[in-house]
């Protein structure tokens, strides 16, 4: 993370998105049956007429269907960090199986973490930009998929690129498909005396990773969908950040030093000094991935699990579930609930131990992520669908609200964590 | 035995029961697997995110490298 400080403000964009939240239905006009309800004419999925005349005998039909949709969200922890993300995102899907989907969005962090005090800097900003195009071809039960990303702020360039394919069978009743991934991060370094950043060419740091994910998706029952993957993500490069200073302690201070250790206890006990981090230059990531959801009545019970290892000795276990709640053809509600649990990487202290002249652990992180935590999470959703009454599925709203409580249990300066997570989003098919 | 090599066996044993193990389920009866809501993604791209970087355990993916606002 770079330490630049307050740059200008995407307040004027973040209103603009906000506005055409509210204002969208508007302008689909309004519906002869329920005036005060959004009209969605274009709002079905029938084909469209050409605007060729009427007397053509071989008119040409618009079969595509397009979408829309964006996302206005928010996050906020007791940690002093505030994330605004709004999003877009645009697909267009034609009948003979060619879809292109495209996805922007623009992460607006605003942190002063305890990390960031414990270096006695200030709260920074920054705005980190992300998009995504993809294009996949399915005519029949094969199909291919390709695409590509890229994120970038201030200290962080990333790029990368995927393939994917798939192939059906019994009639669809399952899937397999296999997908290659490949990325290429450029870490940069932000703030110091000026303020600016240095250029990538006198200072990055590359990490390149490659990805393989493969898995099947099947029908279980006529009301139930389930299915399994694992991927497999190969790291290469050093991903240690160029900010994060470990504190370093004698071996006899060492054994005193408390979970959740205060700022300036830490300051006032350890030694002088004070290195970056150094995590390993290679990482090899290993998960499996069950998905399961049933229809239930007019409810739909949706479960994911996901085990998690990797050759840092981080071992973790996501567990997630969601209940959905139809009441008629308008609204949709559920319940969110999540608990993750994981243990740290095998190089893990609370407190660093180091020598005379410098004499430092080959490997140290105080990045928290790494070390062992559990969190809870719930929260709600509410969809509410403003599509015309053959199709009122074809536009939407959605609420979603969570609240997140993470403990920290080996860990300098804190001992938990709370967050709140909102985001407000409007979708459509036309 | 390591996870990994526990993992690997169990995967493939559980893929391939759950993909020659399911009934075959009709087109025209799965009217209910076709709800948007069994199959619908109701994680935004920014909830999608915050995971990624509270987790350790959840990242591989470029968005969890960058932008985490964890200094």
């Amino acid at each position: 993370m770079q330490l630049k400080r307050k740059q200008s403000s995407l307040w004027p964009l973040l209103l603009l998105l906000s506005a055409l939240v509210v204002a969208a239905p508007a302008m689909a006009g309004s519906d002869a049956e329920a005036p005060d309800r959004p009209s969605t004419d274009h709002a079905d999925t029938q084909k469209k007429p050409s605007s060729r005349s009427p007397s053509d005998p071989n008119p040409l039909v618009d079969t595509a269907t397009e979408s829309a949709a964006i996302e206005m969200a928010a996050y906020d922890d007791t940690d002093h960090v505030t994330v605004f993300t709004p999003s877009i995102a645009l697909g267009v899907e034609n009948v003979n199986g060619g879809s292109l989907h495209a996805n922007y969005l623009v992460d607006v962090v605003s942190a002063a973490s305890v990390d960031i005090v414990s270096t006695a800097s200030r709260r920074w900003q920054e705005v980190r930009h992300a998009g995504s195009l993809s294009g996949a071809y399915k005519p029949h039960d094969f199909g291919v998929e390709i695409g590509g990303s890229v994120s970038n702020e201030p200290d962080y360039l990333s790029w990368g690129g995927h393939a994917l394919l798939t192939k059906d069978f019994d009639e669809k009743n399952w899937s397999l498909y296999l997908g290659y991934g490949f990325s290429r991060d450029t870490i940069g370094r932000c703030g110091g005396l000026n303020d600016g950043c240095t250029p990538f060419s006198v200072f990055s740091r590359d990490l390149l990773r490659n990805s393989i994910e493969g898995g099947a998706d099947f029908v279980i029952d006529p009301a139930s969908l389930g299915s399994l993957s694992a991927d497999v993500v190969l790291e290469s490069g050093d991903q240690s950040k160029p900010y994060r200073y470990v504190p370093m302690f004698s071996p006899e201070v060492a054994p005193t030093v408390a979970k959740g250790a205060s700022v300036d206890w830490v300051n006032q006990n350890r030694n002088f000094e004070r290195p970056l981090e150094q995590l390993p230059l290679s990482r090899r990531r290993y998960a499996i991935t069950g998905r399961y959801a049933r229809r239930i009545g007019s409810t739909t019970l949706r479960l994911e699990e996901r085990l998690y290892d990797d050759s840092w000795g981080l071992a973790a276990s996501s567990t997630d579930l969601r209940w959905v709640f139809e009441f008629g053809r308008r609204f949709a509600l559920w319940p969110h609930g999540r608990f993750h649990v994981q243990k740290s990487v095998v190089f893990w202290k609370r407190a660093y131990v180091s020598g005379l002249g410098w004499d430092l652990p080959e490997y140290r992180t105080g990045d928290r992520e790494l070390g062992p935590l559990w969190t809870v999470q719930g929260g709600l959703g509410v969809k509410w669908y403003v599509g015309h009454r053959e199709n009122p599925e074809a536009w939407a709203f959605t609420l979603t609200g969570d609240e997140m409580y993470t403990a920290f249990l080996d860990d300098l300066y804190v001992k938990q964590r709370g967050a709140v997570l909102g985001s407000l989003g409007f979708e459509g098919q036309f | 035995m390591t996870a990994r090599t526990f993992w690997v066996p169990v995967f493939s044993v559980g893929l391939f029961s759950l993909c020659t193990g399911c009934a075959h389920v009709a087109a025209y009866d799965r009217g209910r697997l076709a709800r948007p809501m069994m199959t619908q993604d109701l994680e935004g791209p920014a909830a999608q995110h915050v995971l990624a970087v509270h987790e350790g355990a959840t990242g591989g993916g470029s968005l969890s490298e960058s932008g985490c606002g964890c200094n």
